[in-house]
């Protein structure tokens, strides 16, 4: 590499040199140590383009070489993004932060049991209402569709058919208070910190 | 519902039938007379049934119901069982430090000052909340339940918490009944655009922005006309309901007498026995 660059340099200086020099005054310049060594090496005048077979070959290699090195870095599997809810944060484990747990008395420990237990029935009365008003519900849509049927065949395919419009479908819940009609809501800054992983 | 075929080699009334439409009705009738051979009643055959779509027009709840009492109490036991089971925030860490500061400061009355210069924070944790509060009464939201008789069975803003069904009075033969809006289905159209059209066809129609849920009617009630009426070929008629949800609408003000917005358990004191019958399977109000 180092013999390269020297006879590369040599090369310009001397196609600088060579429009107004002789190989007396190349002798005498201090780039060059003996003119024999001049001799041997190669012409004076040409200009560096010598180098064509080597070069594309030796970029060649470079660029195989760099290839090599890519394929290596991308065999390695890339790391994994945390999910940051499964990492509990570091307060969560320090010991100041124990609450005194009450100590509950007989009556409300029965009371709590007992709570529950109704709230379960409760919940499964709900579910059961809730079931038995779908059936019925799907029910008279399956007579509907029945009865259609038996009326126009072209207008029951049209009812069988999918509604292309309704999905997406959005809809917002209902809120605690009802919305105040043409109220501006106040504008609020926030400083987003959640962190982006990129892998 | 199919994608264009390509293939040659299927046969042409596949291809045409494959091919419908919601509104091609009317083209695919054509062709099956053609290549159909089944018994297929078209709008030109005559059915003893008059077809009506009708809408079931609900606005759903826009504020949530109240507790009923085990909800209440179950909704303090988790309340109380979440808190005796939780680690203590940053800022009842800061409450309790600020508390024995405050009883460190009373019981030695030393020189406390280089604490105070210390103190970069003005506010203590109990201050910070006093000025929460303070804040929160400057909101004034809107009133949950406005009350028990202030609306008109006519105004939409009834019963906020609960879903309401639009009626309407028509007059049928000679009476005037309370029903859901509907209209004779015409050829050419599917049931759907019928009960589009019936809601379109309500002098208030136009401020109503509906939701239709699916092509698929929901329920349907058949009634036979009295005697009298019945001519040949007509024995009665079957309404096919439609449900939609309200969507948005301008809140202008229903004429009483002839629109009614109104919760399922209202329903028996507008809507005849049978009609009711029908129409209460399919009203969902949990």
């Amino acid at each position: 590499m180092a013999g390269i660059v020297c006879r590369t340099a040599s090369q310009i200086i001397s196609s600088q040199a060579s429009c107004s020099s002789s190989v007396l005054a190349v002798r005498h310049s201090h780039w060059f140590t003996s003119v024999l060594s001049l001799k041997t090496s190669i012409p004076l005048r040409a200009e560096p383009k010598k180098k064509k077979k080597v070069d594309p070959r030796r970029e060649i290699m470079m660029k195989e070489r760099l290839k090599k090195k890519l394929k290596r870095l991308e065999k390695v599997p890339p790391e994994l993004i945390p999910i940051e809810d499964f990492i509990t944060p570091a307060k969560c484990f320090d010991e100041t932060r124990i609450r005194d747990a009450p100590k509950l008395s007989f009556e409300e420990s029965e009371r709590r049991a007992l709570l529950l237990k109704e709230w379960s029935r409760y919940k499964y009365s709900q579910h059961q209402t809730e079931m038995d008003t779908i059936e019925e519900a799907l029910e008279a849509q399956r007579q509907a569709l029945d009865e259609l049927k038996l009326e126009s065949e072209e207008l029951y395919k049209a009812a069988v058919s999918s509604d292309m419009d309704l999905f997406p479908f959005q809809r917002e819940g209902p809120s605690y208070t009802p919305p105040i009609t043409n109220y501006e809501a106040p504008e609020g800054k926030y400083n987003n910190i959640t962190r982006v992983y990129t892998q | 519902m199919a994608a264009p075929f390509t293939r040659v080699y299927r046969p042409l009334w596949r291809i045409i039938t494959t091919t419908t439409l919601n509104k091609g009705v009317r083209n695919v009738s054509s062709t099956r007379q053609q290549w159909s051979a089944q018994n297929v009643k078209t709008a030109g055959v005559a059915s003893p049934w008059a077809l009506h779509g009708a809408v079931c027009l609900q606005r759903l709840p826009v504020v949530s119901q109240d507790r009923s009492p085990i909800e209440d109490e179950f909704m303090e036991l988790m309340h109380q069982m979440e808190l005796e089971r939780s680690l203590l925030s940053d800022h009842e860490l800061r409450l309790l430090e600020d508390a024995a500061r405050m009883s460190r400061k009373q019981e030695e009355e030393s020189d406390e000052e280089e604490e105070d210069y210390r103190d970069k924070d003005i506010f203590t944790a109990q201050d910070l909340e006093d000025i929460w509060e303070q804040k929160l009464k400057q909101y004034q939201p809107a009133q949950r339940s406005q009350g028990v008789d202030e609306k008109g069975v006519s105004s939409s803003e009834r019963c906020l918490a609960e879903s309401l069904i639009l009626l309407v009075k028509k007059d049928v033969g000679s009476q005037k009944l309370w029903l859901l809006p509907q209209i004779q289905w015409q050829t050419g159209e599917t049931l759907r655009q019928t009960a589009e059209r019936a809601l379109a066809s309500l002098p208030v129609g136009a401020d109503l922005k509906a939701t239709f849920l699916g092509n698929a009617p929901c329920g349907f009630y058949k009634y036979k006309y009295p005697k009298d009426i019945q001519k040949e070929g007509s024995v009665g008629a079957k309404v096919f309901f439609f449900k939609a949800l309200l969507s948005g609408h301008k809140h202008l003000p229903l004429e009483k007498n002839s629109f009614a917005w109104v919760k399922k358990d209202e329903l028996q004191d507008f809507l005849k026995p049978e009609y009711l019958k029908q129409v209460r399977r399919f009203i969902m109000a949990l």
